[in-house]
């Protein structure tokens, strides 16, 4: 009798013949050698495949979301603090040989300078609150995160075609970085324009000192450790410096995140910026307003508009045509300052404030004391604290049903403890420097602004992720439902809200929160990353 | 009957349920889940959510994905457990339930497309009877074994599905076919062509 082909027998092997063949094979099998031993061979093929599936790597194994952390991390994570050390060393190394980043170098925490500026301004913030300034201009960015979930997904349809997302991700960046082809691009040690030059494009600077003479049509977008502007910028000057210094003309706004901004000359509109010092001098003049956050704050020179400032101490000599608006340290007004609007002040103490009998002020004295304890006597305290926690409990709601694994998962890195953390301090320190770098770049502005997004988002999203962890810890729901998640956010947002507002305790528990939620994310954007079997 | 003796006993405090739960026998559990008793449901998802998140990750090409896949299944077995009849082990049902839930996954991202589409040869036997014996009949070590999983992952889709749901998700050729919407002899030449691909590819670590 003729022998079955292998695809019969194979059908025989996995039960799948039907019963009258079955017992016509079994008879074959009797007297035909070859036969059998294809019956072996195959059974014998089904055992190693059916093994081989059951055999998960314990890594691919456990769904993210649940899993518990390992417990043989000691190796791998001893090789990873390697890798961190060793990509350290040469990130290091490069800083040091590298001319670009000689423009910041004052960034450079590896140097001494660098790094002691790096500690001396974090600490300054940290003991001038910036910790919650830090967390409530998250919050500010907490809507735009929303409409990007929002868009995001609309964009992408359903989450199962995120894998084309990156394409789609290059191609926006593409598009957003056009019109930087448009700019006249410089970089080297010494930048300048000089008096008899004129550029008609938007120019972006990057060196060590950048110093314009001449004339700027455009925008100027310098980072530099000085950047000087002598001459005249026709657009918006966008700094990010040690030094800015402007002494010529700046026809549209200011904006800067520099340590110190140093206004001589004519500035037809505003001044935004996030300084350590900002002097206007009684040369300067400052055609609107000023809204800013910074150390030191000397105002010699003529304000048109409103000044709003959040600031250590403030020294005003000159005229401001509307209102002052100051919260922070001390506040001082000499003889020969003039408030055309109203004066509003937010300070620790009375004795904080110092008017002058010579100093003019047109409309109402307002000064508030912001005693820490009074906040919560105050109805208005509660109000916002509980549109707070809506907008917090909402974002946590919303990203669990735009994103529910990426949501529960990160929530459960938070549970990696000291290894969500260190990655965290990592992250929070880490990501301004790539964004200062990613920026050099022509391409890498849009990009760096999506990570700064990204970066603002995240700090907002960290408590969330920490509530809900923590909620889930005292809770310990038997199920896995959304209810579960929600009814734990609330727990612990709760708990890390009043928790929030022991003194010194509480802001270190906030950065301690920041981190651990920066950690989890970033642990589990690194997760998601990876193909979904690894052997 | 089972509902009656649960009511007997009342609500029990939650660590000794939970305690007493991963003793229960599998029916138990079942039946307590079905009368949506959250710690039976927790106690199911902590038998098998390995397994389902398993199958969803040869299925699925991304983690992200398979882990969606996972907690949809347990999610929607609050609701879908009521339909489960005992006529087949448990297990084969889930598998079944994660199997179709991974194709639907497939699908969508397809644009509802069908996953695999029949071609002309869709049934046709391949009558080549190779008495070759298969490199994958010997007793492989552990790090082999890694190596037939990778190849196994990266085979096409066509070939990937109908193997891992059989090897892996132990479903008849009947009930894959009923998932994949194909006809029964086209899953068998898909599984058949599927083992000899994977032979093709593991064929140089036997030489």
């Amino acid at each position: 009798m003729e022998c079955y082909s292998e695809q019969t027998i194979a059908l025989a092997v996995d039960g799948e013949l039907a019963a009258d063949d079955s017992r016509r094979l079994r008879d074959h099998l009797a007297t035909c050698g070859r036969c059998r031993a294809l019956v072996d061979a195959l059974r014998a093929e089904n055992r190693v495949l059916s093994e081989s599936l059951h055999e998960l790597p314990d890594e691919a194994a456990s769904p993210a979301g649940f899993s518990r952390p390992r417990r043989s991390w000691v190796r791998s994570d001893l090789a990873r603090t390697v890798a961190v050390l060793t990509l350290g060393l040469i990130i290091s190394i490069w800083f040091d040989e590298l001319s670009i980043p000689a423009a910041l170098e004052w960034l450079n925490p590896f140097s001494l300078s660098g790094g002691t500026n790096l500690f001396f301004n974090l600490s300054y913030y940290f003991a001038h609150g910036g910790t919650a300034m830090l967390t409530e201009y998250a919050a500010a960015v907490g809507g735009f995160f929303l409409l990007s979930l929002l868009g995001g997904a609309l964009l992408l349809g359903s989450r199962s075609r995120l894998r084309q997302s990156g394409s789609r991700l290059l191609i926006v960046l593409l598009v957003l970085s056009l019109p930087s082809l448009a700019l006249e691009r410089r970089n080297g040690e010494f930048v300048t324009v000089p008096a008899s030059e004129t550029v008609d494009d938007t120019l972006l600077a990057t060196g060590n000192t950048v110093r314009v003479e001449g004339v700027v049509n455009g925008d100027l977008l310098a980072f530099g450790q000085t950047v000087e502007v002598r001459g005249t910028v026709k657009g918006d000057l966008v700094s990010f410096a040690k030094r800015t210094v402007v002494s010529g003309t700046v026809e549209g706004s200011i904006y800067s995140f520099s340590q110190s901004l140093d206004l001589d000359g004519q500035l037809r509109h505003s001044i935004y910026g996030w300084v350590q010092s900002l002097r206007v001098d009684d040369r300067g003049h400052v055609g609107d307003g000023i809204v800013v956050g910074a150390g030191d704050v000397s105002l010699e020179g003529e304000v048109k508009r409103s000044v709003n400032i959040f600031s250590g101490n403030v020294d005003v000599s000159g005229p401001i045509g509307r209102d002052l608006t100051m919260a922070g340290g001390t506040l001082t007004l000499t003889n020969t300052s003039r408030v055309g609007g109203s004066l509003s002040a937010r300070v620790h103490q009375l004795k904080d404030v110092h008017i002058s009998d010579g100093a003019t002020i047109a409309g109402k004295r307002d000064i508030q004391m912001q005693v820490t304890k009074s906040q919560f006597t105050r109805p208005r305290f509660y109000f916002h604290q509980a549109i707070w926690f809506a907008a917090a409990m909402l974002v946590g709601w919303l990203g669990l049903v735009l994103f529910p694994v990426f949501f529960r998962a990160a929530t459960q890195a938070v549970g990696l403890g000291w290894r969500s953390l260190g990655l965290g301090v990592g992250v929070l320190a880490g990501v301004p420097v790539v964004m200062v770098v990613a920026a050099l770049t022509l391409v890498g502005i849009p990009v760096s602004l999506m990570l700064f997004a990204v970066y603002l988002a995240a700090i907002y999203l960290a408590k969330v992720w920490v509530g809900a962890f923590l909620g889930q810890l005292l809770l310990r729901p038997a199920g896995a439902t959304k209810g579960d998640w929600l009814l734990g956010l609330l727990v612990g947002l709760l708990l890390l809200t009043i928790v929030g507002f022991i003194p010194y305790l509480g802001g270190l528990v906030r950065l301690g929160v920041v981190c651990l939620g920066l950690g989890a994310f970033a642990a589990q954007l690194y997760r998601a990353s990876r193909p979904a079997i690894t052997t | 009957m089972d509902a009656k003796r649960n009511m007997a006993k009342g609500p029990q405090p939650r660590e000794g349920g939970t305690r007493h739960i991963e003793g229960l026998d599998l029916e138990s559990v079942i039946e307590r889940a079905r009368g949506q008793d959250a710690e039976a449901l927790g106690e199911i998802y902590r038998r098998y959510a390995r397994r389902v998140f398993g199958l969803s990750c040869y299925m699925l090409d991304s983690r992200e994905s398979a882990e969606d896949a996972t907690s949809e299944v347990f999610l929607k077995l609050q609701r879908s457990i009521e339909s489960y009849d005992g006529s087949i082990p448990f297990l084969r049902w889930l598998l079944r339930v994660a199997g179709n839930q991974c194709i639907d996954a497939l699908r969508r991202r397809q644009r509802g497309r069908r996953v695999i589409v029949e071609g002309e040869d869709a049934a046709a036997v391949i009558e080549t009877a190779s008495s070759e014996p298969s490199p994958l009949g010997a007793v492989i070590s552990t790090e082999e074994r890694a190596q037939v999983r990778d190849t196994i992952a990266r085979l096409p889709e066509n070939y990937r599905v109908p193997l891992v749901l059989r090897y892996y998700g132990e479903l008849s050729y009947d009930e894959i076919a009923q998932q994949l919407d194909l006809e029964r002899n086209h899953v068998a030449a898909l599984i058949f062509r599927a083992k000899q691909e994977l032979r093709r590819r593991l064929a140089p670590r036997s030489k």
